[in-house]
């Protein structure tokens, strides 16, 4: 499949400030490509750059060939953009809200009121069409404000954390909305959102972002198995470097890590701290185990504590998702 | 053309908002109606007698007496009030009265005789100097035309009577005609003299402007007040799509920056012409119901309306300048009130120009509501053409591209 976006070290300072890093990546046609990240990661300001809300500090991006730094016209009409505010006018119907955004676009007469119906339809509200957004519930407005950002028909369609504040039932009803827009017509989908529930369930590849750079980007399945068959977090009064080897040469162990240190060790008088760095670490610490295999490797792990007299404080077992896969490589929750 | 559909986007909502409906249209009719009122009542204060009084005793009562009176009144400056004699005698005496005209009996039939007759004019001797030399001027003036009038009168009546003798081949005139004629002449020369004489006051001698009509003023002044603070409508709209993130919205649409803007102005425009045209409409219809003096729109219609377009669109561009120097709801109010309050006291919305320039000199100038005032005046007060609000209306889109250049320069479109 030929990409229809291609991002080359895409850029974005406020002052001395960089809220995007240098981010590169690309998506095919007709793929749906997740840019997950805690909010403040910069996925938003990279989409803004992509739309022409921003310009960019320095790189570039190619949308259906088109560069965004020199043909931002043409972009903009194959671009599609449903921000996360729910960017409608309350006092205005539906249906007038969507006529306006086709006209914008050059839509009128016939095909903007066919193009307006067929928004519709997408999302399910041509019943209520002509009632004010403000009488809508929060989930109503926001799948009005999805369709605002179809009602052109465009060739890539940019999805800026599009289910905040919904309910359930409107949160599925999207979910159904991206699916189909994205198998019936083939349509590009860039999906950003903290919630890893939804990118695992709406995209084949996933971006993962944190203060302002892509820390990983695979299929899903791969990115899950950079947590090899799970990750066990053990918690232990002391550790040290030994330990660690030891551990990580348990069978159906891949890797030990110290995950945590709550508690620094104090430095003798008249110590260097370069000294103390290289001493085996600390009490009240948590060990991250990379497992082949979690289940194996926690009655290994136990069994091995137990015959060397070692109190185990506390055992999570981490579920293998891209939560999981993002407190790995971050050691931050996603929501934190 | 993305500029009309922002345009015809922001009317639908604007005239939803019923109140804000009201505030833009009815808020400047109720300042007409109560500031006309206070102008009127300025006006009629004005108005307010302010000849010297001057007590008369008519001891005569006839035709020629009742000429002089007539003519003392006339003449300006004084205000005649007649007396009885006993009454002004007691009165003088009291001080109460500064001075006293007699016209003594048989003034009438002694003048009908061409005999010599005296006024008596008495003076208290606290009387003013100045008010005492003006009645003296005026009534010997008076005095004096009458002479002349009825030694003229004679001389045709000698004439008159010399021609009755005369063959009938020679009667060319009658004697009423030759009066008539004369009389003519005489009213001719009071309403048209081939010389005026006006008196100044040291300090007066320059032109002093007439109060126009408060009506006109009233509506023309608040016209431009309220056009103008409807530029706070364009600032607010901006502001409304930032906060609800349409304009991200907007801004990734291919449209262009300049679109953007065109589409926030024209809305101002609109409603600055359907303002001025509510208010100019009730100034004519809406007056005149309420049993007031309406407004007219004085010789060059057209010119007033070109005035008005180039007022919203000056007003448009500011509303631009306002949302790209004011970045939050309390800033837009804040800055709107001060700024578009104090140029529309400065410009002459609240106190009419010729005061406002007497005390602040060239000051008002820097404001665009004094031009506008001077335009609308210029049209409606003083009934001028387009020809000469050519100047006010250069001098206003010249701070509509000043307005606008600075408004797109500090916007803030990220």
């Amino acid at each position: 499949m030929p990409a229809i976006l291609e991002v080359d070290n895409l850029v974005k300072k406020y002052g001395d400030f960089e809220a995007v890093k240098g981010v590169s990546f690309s998506v095919e046609e007709g793929e749906v490509f997740g840019l997950l990240g805690p909010n403040g990661a910069g996925k938003t300001t990279a989409i803004s750059m992509l739309t022409g809300v921003l310009p960019p500090t320095s790189g570039t991006a190619r949308i259906g060939g088109y560069d965004i730094l020199t043909d931002m016209d043409e972009v903009k009409k194959l671009n599609g953009l449903v921000p996360q505010d729910l960017a409608l006018y309350p006092t205005l119907s539906a249906r007038a809200n969507l006529s306006f955004f086709g006209r914008i676009y050059g839509l009128k007469g016939k095909d903007l009121k066919e193009r307006v119906e067929d928004v519709l339809r997408i999302v399910a509200l041509t019943e209520r069409a002509d009632e004010v957004i403000e009488k809508y519930s929060g989930g109503m407005k926001r799948r009005i404000n999805i369709a605002a950002g179809l009602v052109h028909h465009p060739k890539l369609l940019f999805l800026d954390e599009p289910t905040v504040g919904v309910d359930p039932q409107s949160r599925n009803h999207i979910f159904e909305s991206v699916l189909r827009l994205n198998r019936e017509r083939g349509m590009s989908i860039v999906y950003t959102s903290h919630y890893m529930e939804e990118v695992e369930l709406l995209c084949s590849r996933v971006a993962i972002v944190d203060e302002g750079e892509i820390i990983a980007l695979d299929t899903i399945k791969n990115l899950i198995a950079l947590l090899g068959g799970g990750v066990i977090h053990v918690g232990l009064q002391q550790v040290d470097n030994s330990l660690l080897a030891e551990l990580s040469a348990l069978p159906a162990v891949r890797e030990a890590l110290l995950a945590q240190q709550t508690v620094a060790p104090p430095l003798a008088e008249g110590e260097a701290p370069e000294a103390k760095e290289s001493e085996p670490i600390s009490t009240s610490s948590v060990v991250k185990i990379v497992a082949e295999q979690s289940q194996q490797a926690v009655v290994n792990v136990i069994g091995f504590l137990n015959d060397r007299n070692i109190t185990l404080t506390s055992l999570e077992i981490l579920e293998p998702n891209l939560e999981s896969v993002f407190l790995h490589l971050t050691g931050k929750k996603l929501r934190e | 053309m993305n500029a009309l559909h922002i345009a015809r986007k922001d009317l639908q909502i604007f005239f939803k908002d019923r109140g804000s409906v009201m505030l833009l249209f009815l808020l400047p009719l109720l300042f007409i109606v109560i500031f006309s009122g206070a102008l009127s009542a300025i006006g009629s204060d004005s108005d307010e007698d302010t000849r010297i009084l001057l007590p008369v005793v008519d001891l005569d009562g006839g035709e020629a007496a009742q000429t002089l009176l007539e003519g003392l009144d006339a003449a300006g400056g004084i205000r005649v009030e007649l007396y009885a004699q006993a009454e002004a005698r007691t009165l003088l005496d009291e001080r109460k009265l500064a001075r006293v005209l007699t016209i003594p009996a048989g003034f009438t039939a002694k003048l009908a005789d061409s005999q010599q007759v005296t006024l008596r004019l008495i003076n208290h001797p606290d009387a003013d100097a100045e008010g005492t030399e003006a009645v003296r001027l005026i009534v010997e003036g008076v005095a004096q035309d009458m002479s002349l009038e009825s030694q003229i009168f004679a001389s045709l009546r000698q004439m008159a009577d010399m021609q009755a003798n005369a063959p009938e081949e020679f009667q060319v005139f009658s004697m009423e005609r030759t009066m008539a004629q004369a009389r003519s002449q005489f009213e001719r020369s009071r309403t048209h003299p081939l010389v005026a004489v006006v008196q100044t006051v040291p300090g007066q001698e320059g032109e002093r402007e007439e109060m126009p009509d408060p009506i006109q003023l009233a509506v023309s002044a608040f016209t431009v007040l309220f056009v103008f603070l409807t530029s706070q409508t364009a600032a607010r709209s901006v502001y409304d799509e930032k906060k609800i993130g349409s304009f991200r919205r907007l801004l990734a649409a291919p449209m262009s920056k300049a679109s953007l803007l065109a589409g926030k102005m024209i809305p101002n425009f609109i409603m600055g012409l359907i303002q001025t045209a509510v208010i100019f409409a009730f100034g004519i219809i809406g007056m005149r119901l309420l049993g007031l003096t309406p407004m007219t729109l004085g010789s060059a219609p057209l010119a007033v309306v070109l005035v008005a377009m180039v007022v919203a669109l000056c007003s448009s561009g500011f509303g631009i300048l306002i949302a790209a120097i004011a970045h939050t709801e309390n800033q837009i109010s804040g800055l709107s009130s001060l700024l578009l309050w104090v140029m529309g006291i400065l410009g002459g919305c609240f106190v009419p120009l010729f005061i406002l320039e007497n005390f602040l000199g060239p000051l008002p100038k820097i404001v665009p509501h004094y031009w506008a005032n001077r335009a609308f005046n210029d049209l409606l007060v003083r009934g001028l053409g387009l020809a000469d609000v050519i100047m006010e209306m250069a001098v206003l889109l010249a701070f509509t591209a000043l307005f606008f250049a600075l408004g797109v320069w500090r916007f803030d479109f990220d």
